[in-house]
């Protein structure tokens, strides 16, 4: 339940976890469901993947829903576009609102405004509304943002990336799960006797109840932060209230938000372009079932309940010993390996080849994502939301432009499209080359001597605000991620467990 | 380079080949030995209500024993051209176990001499598009040996539209319209009950 902090306390809170300086947890431990943080963690990554299953939900009923409606290759093509972008900017607004407002109040509204898209989708009756429910239905996604900004709030720099990685690939899950759930839901109201072009309209209830429950929950036993919800603890003094402009100036001033943002489209956005034509590909190419083609494309997107964990254990496993370097080689190399089995997957011919190459192509495609939300939480600390929401936001541009430049109409077969996306992914890694921080050094550079973590943390705040003692918080995360250097450095002075003596 | 050019034909040829032994029947290979209308109202047809009424038999100008080896009659809906356009999932494909065209089963019945009728109720579950009717001839095999089509070879005359069924119920509608003003609803009533609570935690 929330803890109400009208009245401030005597002493802080005690945890179930042990936890930092900022209260933070320091371990991760997936069964339990402790408030505030792993509660928290199971809140996020479920609400997130109800977005997906909605979001996703189409593509494995297309065969059904495209004689329906009507549709052409294009209409199909444009709507599974629509999908992914309408959250571009949605992401960067949910960073913002995170920022501003949290992330548990920024999530449950948007969840809730988004679901009438996902009710009204069993009423579409042409290329035009398909286009729009799916365009619309597609925002909830931004939900990403609020996961991951939700566990960098809860989890402390030797921890994040594992969070962050947990969260959101078992969130991304449900873009698999649904390939599997919407056929079977489909396949038992059909039975029922409906027709079939009924019981696809009656199969999106499925998505949409799931959608609003997971909102409800996230309202009545999520908190914000581990003292609290944002407005408890602005009214009581304990949070400063910051601007907009300024947060989201600070945001998009920092180049390796951007990076990260382009980067970042060619790992997450290139999966959920796959999400969007995989079953179709297999069910076309192949001339399976629909249930078969529904089976092999969710195996694509289960594949996310280990990769992309792993991806950020492995973040957080190498920073350990090579710290901030470690994170961004490893994200280049698998990034790269994972664009390396796309151009493979779009050449191979055979259905038990396309089936294996698939799998090694989500393994690394998705451990890239994980891999990438093990940086992005120390790009900026007072624009965390912003930075998340641009870089999420890339992930929705990279899906975006990928499912336009090749899977769009009958120009290139799927087959070529996923060859040539595939050395789009090469190509637009490359940039992670460029991504330098002074007090830990980048891919090919190693850190300079003078520059040290709170001189970084501290460059986003102006003299006036540090009189008025804005930027303590940003002074504690600096130093809780002093282990960022690599080589076992701690953090300095803070105990590490139970209780924190204020 | 001669060489090379010289292997990828053969290997063209020896599957072509491959492909006739081995059961592979091509499209072309067939001859059009049957005739086939297919009749029905003027107006636009509505899936699970309308009929067609569709005629087929052997074309009397050919020989007398052309039909020996013709043991079933399969009669389908076929997709007109202009319902292929951009739907790469209808196409039409000479190797007849990957067409398309035709995904709609009419009528398989065992041949006989002389005409056949039949009145075909049209399927609930028939999408919206332009068809015509295609009546293939199979030998014990099961295998594809002869058809015939109501439509000429470039398949634009004697087309007819279909208009299928929405699938949508107003009880369907009700639904979607008032749980999603429940939704935006619940989200306003969470919004109060917040601002109450936090007042009264400030008092």
């Amino acid at each position: 339940m929330e803890v109400q902090s009208g009245v401030p306390e005597s002493h802080p809170p005690k945890f179930a976890l042990p936890v930092d300086s900022e209260q933070k947890a320091t371990e991760f431990r997936l069964f339990s469901v402790a408030a505030p943080h792993m509660r928290a963690f199971h809140l996020a990554w479920v609400s997130f993947f109800s977005c997906f299953v909605s979001t996703f939900a189409a593509p494995p009923l297309l065969p059904i829903i495209r004689d329906n409606l009507n549709l052409t290759s294009t209409d199909i093509g444009n709507a599974g576009i629509a999908a992914v972008s309408g959250a571009v900017f949605a992401r960067l607004a949910m960073g913002t609102a995170c920022d501003l407002f949290g992330p548990r109040l920024a999530s449950a509204s948007l969840i809730l405004l988004t679901t009438p898209a996902v009710y009204f989708t069993s009423i579409a009756s042409s290329p035009v509304s398909f286009l729009l429910v799916r365009f619309f239905t597609g925002f909830s996604i931004a939900t990403f943002v609020s996961t991951q900004f939700w566990m960098s709030s809860m989890f402390s720099s030797p921890v994040v990336g594992t969070a962050n990685g947990v969260a959101g690939g078992w969130g991304n899950l449900g873009g698999g799960a649904t390939q599997l759930i919407m056929p079977l839901v489909f396949d038992l109201i059909h039975h029922t006797g409906a027709d079939k072009f009924t019981a696809w309209r009656i199969a999106f209830f499925i998505p949409a109840l799931f959608q609003t429950l997971s909102a409800f929950a996230v309202l009545i036993f999520g908190q914000d932060l581990p003292d609290g919800n944002f407005r408890g603890l602005q009214k009581s003094g304990d949070k400063p209230k910051d601007k907009f402009s300024l947060v989201f100036y600070h945001g998009i001033r920092n180049y390796r938000g951007w990076i990260l943002a382009l980067t970042y489209g060619y790992c997450f956005g290139v999966e959920l372009a796959v999400d969007n034509i995989i079953a179709e590909y297999f069910y076309d190419r192949f001339n399976l079932k629909l249930h078969t083609a529904g089976l092999i494309a969710a195996s694509f997107g289960l594949a996310n309940v280990i990769s992309r964990p792993g991806g950020g254990i492995l973040s957080d496993v190498v920073a350990k010993r090579f710290g901030m370097r470690g994170r961004l080689w490893t994200l280049w190399v698998v990034q790269t390996l994972g664009g390396v089995f796309c151009i493979i997957l779009g050449r191979v011919g055979s259905l038990s080849a396309s089936i294996v190459v698939m799998i090694a192509f989500s393994l690394f495609v998705q451990a890239a994502c994980g891999l990438t939300f093990g940086v992005v939480p120390f790009v900026s600390r007072r624009s965390l939301g912003v930075i998340s929401g641009m870089t999420g936001g890339g992930g929705n541009v990279g899906a975006l432009l990928t499912q336009l430049i090749f899977f769009k109409g009958s120009k290139y077969s799927k087959e070529t499209g996923i060859s040539l996306m595939g050395v789009m992914i090469i190509c637009c890694t490359l940039p992670v080359w460029l991504i330098y921080y002074p007090q830990w050094g980048g891919m090919f550079c190693g850190p300079s001597n003078k520059h040290t973590e709170e001189d970084y943390y501290m460059s986003e705040w102006n003299s006036v605000e540090k009189e008025k003692g804005l930027h303590h918080a940003s002074l504690k995360f600096a130093d809780n991620s002093r282990n960022e250097k690599g080589g076992g450095v701690k953090a300095a002075a803070m105990p590490t467990d139970g209780v924190q003596m204020a | 380079m001669a060489a090379r050019g010289v292997v990828l034909a053969s290997i063209l040829l020896f599957s072509c080949f491959l492909e006739t032994c081995c059961g592979m029947i091509s499209f072309s290979s067939l001859q059009r030995t049957l005739l086939v209308t297919a009749s029905h109202r003027q107006a636009l047809l509505k899936a699970g209500e309308d009929k067609i009424t569709v005629t087929w038999g052997l074309n009397q100008s050919f020989p007398a024993g052309t039909d020996s080896a013709y043991k079933t009659i399969k009669v389908r809906l076929c997709y007109a051209p202009i319902s292929q356009v951009d739907r790469a999932w209808r196409k039409t494909d000479d190797n007849l176990s990957k067409d398309k065209t035709c995904q709609f089963n009419i009528v398989k019945r065992p041949y006989s001499n002389g005409n056949q009728t039949l009145e075909w109720t049209i399927e609930r579950e028939v999408p919206t598009a332009t068809y015509f009717v295609r009546a293939y001839a199979l030998d014990a095999n099961g295998n594809e040996v002869a058809y015939g089509q109501n439509t000429d070879a470039k398949k634009s005359t004697n087309l007819f539209d279909i208009q299928a069924i929405t699938g949508r119920h107003v009880s369907l509608d009700i639904a979607s319209v008032c749980f999603s003003v429940f939704s935006v609803v619940s989200l306003m009533g969470f919004f109060i009950a917040e601002k109450r609570r936090a007042r009264k935690s400030q008092q």
